[in-house]
């Protein structure tokens, strides 16, 4: 009798204590027409990535193989780093705001009196994101091809690396929403972690650019393993096991330390 | 058979004790106030009994079930209202409502319950731009939408303007008789006066009172206050040797007269014999308030030098 509720081991066991079908499709479809009726954020997210993505593709030049980049095209280097700008921007940016927000206002703690658990808001949420993330991924992919572009050559291993590295991302967005409890600091932190991951992505230092130290440290952060196995499977490769292994792990530590620290109030 | 049964409730965080032994029981269909000022822990009881908070003693049974145990059957029994909770700004009234229908096994029909709350007009209007009254009413709406046997309202009525208080109270008349039992949290006695069958005062996180809300107020000002302007000035010796009056004293311009049941008519009738007209009269009963006022400034008194001493 002595432990409070409120601590995370309590949070934990009640994480999932019954799934309602009739309510999570009833959230899922609460939580969506919030979503476009707010679609500011979805429309930054995407647009931009996506247009860069298509805009590349067209353009000839861009497409040819580079002596600076380590025989890659330009569009080959840039393509998967703009795929995870998408899902990082969301990731980092878009679900630990409506996330901390929905703590702020008693959202989290309103569910709890109800017989579902608020854990079914965040996976509605997450459910949301991930939604819109793989619409963005889809875009970037199928159009440039469109204009020209090339298809990635290994599709099984394109989407085996999406996953992981959307997982290790989402759960680093989970991870921001459980330690900041004040929106706009969760916003400020995510904005500076969204740096940080497309600085290692590659994103002003593309990665065949980058000296070898820097590159190792890039290989062990999501975003860099994850571009990096998404080049290597656009071009007929398969990913390298460290790049898998690295977003396995992320995804794993991330998601158990957001479960141990997420709180609903 | 009691609906709520809590006996010896205690919650602790680290060295404060926030819940000292609370005892009481609700039967069904009451409307139970629990009162106190601010940090008294009445937040901290009903949160435990409304099974959102853990307690650290005693037992508590809600319609049979121990809120600890936190289960789905618990949760479809005992709607909850809390305090300063909000909704996303472009949710409706009629899909937030809804959407709640949805977690419940058997929930009320929306529709009927918008109408009693007098919403049905707001059905499609976004939180955002509801009143600060009809955001109120909302909140209780979603606290009754399951159906439940126990609606536990925490500061219903805080931060809305004199209107729009009265609006929640006048809805929560309505839910008299409709079998649902209230617990009320507050601070304002007057909610409490009105609305309340029984309450309970708390003071650090102890019971210092439990009555219904006119035996409370009569219980603590035992002494009938009058007030009024004679017609002449009089030596208020005359009113002091009355065996009715306890005390005279003058203010401004009127004269203030405090005593048993019958000082009014005593004094009244003195004046008369000495040809003094009694002007302006005001007689108060006792309220709420007073007792309110009384009981938590007495147990100040009582408590702080112990206090200082255990520490």
């Amino acid at each position: 009798m002595s432990q409070d509720t409120l601590t995370h081991r309590g949070t934990v066991v009640r994480l999932f204590p019954r799934i309602s079908w009739r309510a999570a499709r009833a959230m899922l479809a609460s939580e969506g027409r919030l979503l476009a009726r707010n679609p500011g954020v979805v429309i930054w997210t995407a647009v931009l990535p996506v247009a860069a993505a298509i805009i590349l593709g067209s353009i000839p030049a861009v497409r040819r193989p580079s002596a600076d980049l380590g025989g890659l095209s330009f569009f080959q280097v840039y393509q998967p780093i703009l795929v995870f700008f998408a899902i990082t921007l969301l990731a980092m940016q878009a679900l630990p705001d409506v996330l901390t927000r929905y703590r702020e206002m008693g959202v989290l703690k309103r569910l709890r009196t109800t017989p579902v658990s608020p854990a079914l808001l965040l996976l509605a949420q997450l459910t949301l994101i991930l939604s819109v993330a793989i619409v963005c991924m889809v875009l970037m992919v199928v159009i440039p091809p469109l204009g020209g572009a090339p298809w990635p050559r290994n599709v099984v291993g394109f989407v085996i690396t999406y996953l992981l590295g959307a997982w290790a991302l989402l759960g680093l967005g989970m991870v921001i929403a459980s330690l900041f409890h004040n929106a706009k600091v969760a916003a400020g932190f995510g904005s500076f972690l969204f740096f940080v991951m497309q600085f290692f992505a590659g994103l002003w230092i593309q990665r065949p650019n980058m000296p070898t130290w820097l590159r190792h440290i890039s290989d062990y952060t999501p975003s860099g393993s994850a571009v990096q196995g998404l080049t290597d499977s656009s071009i007929g490769h398969w990913p390298s096991a460290l790049h898998l292994v690295v977003l396995a792990v992320w995804g794993v530590v991330t998601s158990r330390l957001a479960i141990r620290f997420f709180t609903w109030e | 058979m009691p609906v709520i049964e809590v006996s010896d409730l205690r919650k602790v965080y680290g060295q404060r004790v926030a819940v000292d032994g609370l005892s009481f029981t609700v039967e069904p269909g009451e409307i139970f106030g629990v009162l106190g000022p601010n940090g008294a822990g009445k937040t901290t009881a009903v949160e435990c009994i409304g099974g959102l908070r853990q307690r650290d003693g005693g037992a508590i049974r809600v319609a049979g079930m121990d809120p600890a145990d936190e289960g789905g059957a618990f949760r479809e029994l005992v709607g909850i209202q809390l305090q300063e909770s909000r909704l996303p700004d472009k949710m409706s009234v009629g899909e937030a409502l809804d959407l709640y229908a949805s977690f419940y096994s058997a929930p009320h029909d929306p529709a009927e319950l918008l109408e009693r709350l007098g919403l049905i007009e707001q059905r499609k209007t976004y939180f955002a731009r509801l009143s600060g009254g009809q955001k109120q009413r909302l909140s209780v709406a979603l606290a009754l939408i399951g159906n439940p046997k126990v609606a536990i309202l925490d500061e219903l009525t805080t931060g809305l303007d004199p209107v729009a208080r009265r609006e929640v109270w006048d809805l929560l008349e309505d839910l008299r008789g409709t079998g649902v039992t209230l617990l009320l949290v507050s601070h304002f006695m007057e909610e409490a006066e009105r609305l309340c069958d029984r309450v309970i005062v708390i003071d650090h996180g102890r019971i210092i009172a439990a009555d219904t809300p006119e035996g409370l107020a009569a219980s603590v000002q035992a002494d009938q206050k009058m007030s009024f302007v004679p017609s002449a000035p009089f030596d208020l010796a005359v009113l002091r040797a009355l065996p009715d009056v306890h005390s005279v004293s003058i203010t401004a311009e009127r004269v203030v007269v405090t005593g048993t049941d019958n000082v009014a008519s005593a004094v009244i009738i003195a004046l008369h014999e000495r040809s003094i007209s009694v002007g302006r009269l005001r007689v108060d009963q006792p309220s709420l308030d007073d007792a309110f006022v009384a009981l938590t400034s007495d147990d100040e008194e009582a408590v702080a030098p112990e206090r200082t001493a255990v520490r």
